[in-house]
């Protein structure tokens, strides 16, 4: 059990920069996410972390302990790769059992014929035994011991390479991506059967992920990454409530938040040269983005700020989610309505939007987020 | 496959029909070629086989299982069977080792590997015929660079080795000429020549291994080459292996051309280097005895189709994930 330091990691292949500075603490037994677009170099980080690959500058220490040029086996760390990397000849329970047998047998006692004879062999073998079928059982493959990973589906494969990465207890664990084949049922059972093992161990987790459901709900925080570098690395609800990029916005939240562009000028805030608030004195004028999550635009009753027709209407029983083109704009924006909203949201029907500034995001042209520009509605403004 | 075909979607016979003529119509020619130039042959020999058949005489006589017992009882087949079999055992283990090291190395090398695979192949497309001359001039007794560099030992400390010192004094050996070094000669070009190709093989085998399991091997605690040799490079190699050691033993049972080169007039000193190959081209085309070459043509087929059967047994139960 051990924290984890990264400071200012880089790496470049050739030409090409993956990651950009990358520096992360995560406290002794904190279960961290890295999500992030395809490509954005999660693998890569979690593969430096792991010493398979050595960055092209910066330090990683475990445990306050500088690891830089310690080779992977020595780092006491366990892995789940991408790709699962199964020994292809070996069965279920001996893949499982073979990052047991190389640390705590000796190399005598892994020998094929005599090893099992050797002193002390029986005990540590009977313990392995045990240890595996522990694992198998808790991620429900007991039944496929057996087998070799050939004749196992991509979901069952996935769960061997979890079995081989949890059978041990290392400073930490590195998870990319370990319950993407899951189907639906299976994949809410292993992330609690993952969220338990992390209560009980104690363990250190990065937990790599393009879930966001698995994000939020695992993590104690939630490090976004883009383009190589970590935008932020905070807990779930301040990077859902309070982003400082509005890359982490529009990445986190389902459906995607909404982004519409506002005017400043002279204290006043226009949104399709339509005034709808003023800020305090100090706001620097010029051009600036709202973001708006889809529960904190509602239908308005009376003096919509957002008039438009509705183009698409998604169900999903408890909430409704609609999409609406707002009048004379190309741009659309989605909205969460109550199922008793419904009859109002039939597609073609001309419906008026609010919401309460107080709930938007203010982000500069470049999209980096906006405190100071505290918005009010208090006196409605009357186009001039 | 049974699975498969007990659930396979019932057609009409006369469907079942057009289609399973067709499929005997294309088969035809390929099977056609198969019994003219493979099996006819074969059986051509097999029956030769228990006659005293010589070319150019209008008939023969049977003589049964005659020409097999000789193989079993004639001294020179005994000396046949230890020459060939010896080769067969020191070559194939030999080339096969060497050329799976060999294959690590070069995979391990990067840019400089190019140039190795190229030098170690060299010998491979060499012609055999061609290189045994240049070897016999190597091996010469008196004029040999074998035996003039050995000779430089002499008078230093390398005395000490009882080899050398007895070839200080009683003079190197005569290698192609004695019959305690003939056979081992043949073997040790015999490796020199085909190592290459197995090394050939067996890069194109690696280049099948997954680069992750290393790194999964890694992460479980692999440190050394070797415990990463056997958890991930061995098992992913075990297909090339059985291929190779089976090419490899064919191609040891089929040595010929460098006991031709070398010794043209019966098989090396004291037959010490009388193979098998060399034996069915003397009996059958030189002394024109077709009887006896083709015993020992259809012993050389049961050895060669015994080593096939159990490569594909291999291959079928034990290295297919
Ligand atoms: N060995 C390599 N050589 C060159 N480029 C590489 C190499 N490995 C990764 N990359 C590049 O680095 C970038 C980051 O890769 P990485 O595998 O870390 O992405 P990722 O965030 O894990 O994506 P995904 O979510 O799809 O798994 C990619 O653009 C990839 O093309
Ligand atoms: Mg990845």
């Amino acid at each position: 059990m051990a924290g984890l330091s990264i400071n200012s990691i880089t790496k470049r292949f050739g030409e090409t920069e993956v990651l950009r500075d990358v520096t992360l603490d995560i406290a002794d037994a904190e279960f961290v996410s890295l999500v992030g677009p395809s490509g954005c170099g999660k693998s890569t980080l979690l593969r430096i972390i792991a010493g398979l690959e050595d960055p092209t500058g910066g330090e990683i220490a475990i445990d306050g302990e500088a690891v830089t040029g310690m080779r992977a086996a020595d780092r006491n760390l366990s892995m789940v790769f991408q790709s699962y990397a199964l020994y292809p000849h070996l069965t279920v329970a001996e893949n499982i059992a073979v990052p047991l047998r190389m640390r705590s047998l000796s190399a005598g006692q892994r020998l094929p014929v005599i090893g099992p004879f050797l002193p002390g062999s029986k005990d540590k073998r009977a313990e392995i035994t045990a240890a595996v079928k522990d694992a198998a059982e808790m991620l429900e493959i007991g039944a496929l011991l057996d087998r070799k990973p050939g004749q196992l589906s991509g979901g069952q494969r996935q769960r061997v390479a979890l079995g081989r990465a949890l059978v041990r207890s290392p400073a930490a664990f590195l998870l990319d991506e370990p319950l993407s084949n899951l189907d639906a049922k299976l994949r809410v059972q292993t992330r609690a059967e993952i969220a338990q093992l992390h209560r009980r161990l104690n363990a250190t987790f990065i937990y790599v992920t393009h879930d966001q459901v698995e994000a939020m709900t695992m993590s104690d925080r939630i490090a976004v990454m883009m383009d190589g570098e970590i935008l932020q690395c905070d807990s779930p609800s301040i990077i859902y409530e309070d982003p400082n990029d509005i890359r982490v916005a529009e990445f986190i939240g389902s459906p995607k938040i909404n982004i519409l562009p506002v005017e400043l000028h002279e204290r006043t805030l226009s949104l399709f040269d339509k005034p709808v608030g003023r800020t305090a004195i100090g706001a620097k004028a010029g051009v600036y983005q709202l973001g708006l999550r889809p529960e904190a635009i509602h239908l308005a009753k009376s003096d919509p700020l957002l008039t438009g027709t509705v183009a698409h209407v998604e169900n999903l029983g408890a909430e409704v989610f609609a999409q609406v083109e707002l009048a004379g704009q190309t741009a659309r924006v989605t909205c969460r309505a109550a199922p008793a909203a419904r009859d109002q949201l039939r597609l073609g029907a001309e419906i008026g939007l609010s919401f309460d500034l107080a709930d938007a995001l203010i982000f500069d042209a470049d999209g980096k987020r906006q405190r100071g520009v505290e918005v009010t509605l208090d006196q409605p403004v009357e186009a001039a | 496959m049974a699975v498969i075909d007990s659930t396979a979607i019932p057609r009409k016979p006369t469907q079942v029909n057009r289609q399973a003529r067709t499929a005997w119509g294309l088969a035809t020619p390929a099977l056609a070629l198969m019994f003219l130039i493979l099996l006819v042959p074969v059986v051509v020999a097999a029956v030769l086989s228990f006659t005293n058949y010589s070319l150019g005489n209008s008939g023969f006589d049977w003589v049964g299982f005659k020409n097999y017992g000789r193989l079993f009882t004639r001294s020179t087949y005994e000396k046949m069977f230890i020459a060939t079999f010896s080769y067969v055992v020191v070559v194939v283990p030999v080339s096969v080792a060497l050329g799976l090291g060999a294959a690590l190395l070069v995979n391990s090398l990067g840019r400089f590997g190019d140039v190795y695979k190229t030098i170690y192949f060299l010998p491979v497309m060499a012609t055999l015929l061609a290189m045994a001359i240049v070897w016999e001039f190597m091996l010469h007794p008196t004029i040999g660079v074998i035996n003039q560099t050995l000779e430089m030992a002499c008078g230093t400390v390398l005395e000490v080795i009882p080899f050398v010192a007895k070839g200080c004094a009683d003079g190197f050996p005569l290698w192609l000429g004695d019959k305690d070094y003939a056979i081992w000669v043949l073997c040790f070009i015999g490796i020199w020549q085909g190592f290459g190709f197995n090394m050939v093989l067996y890069l194109a085998g690696l280049t099948a291994v997954h680069r992750e399991l290393y790194h999964a091997a890694e992460m479980d605690g692999a440190k050394s080459a070797w415990e990463w040799f056997r958890l991930v490079t061995w098992p992913a190699l075990g297909p090339t292996t059985v291929f190779v050691v089976t090419i490899s033993c064919i191609r040891a049972f089929q040595v010929f051309d460098t006991v031709e080169a070398f010794w043209p007039q019966g098989g090396g000193p004291n037959k010490s280097t009388y193979v098998m190959m060399f034996a069915i081209f003397e009996k059958g085309v030189q002394q024109n005895l077709i009887g006896i070459g083709s015993a020992i043509t259809m012993l050389f087929l049961v050895f060669v189709m015994f080593l096939t059967l159990i490569q594909r047994w291999l291959v079928e139960r034990k290295v297919h994930y």
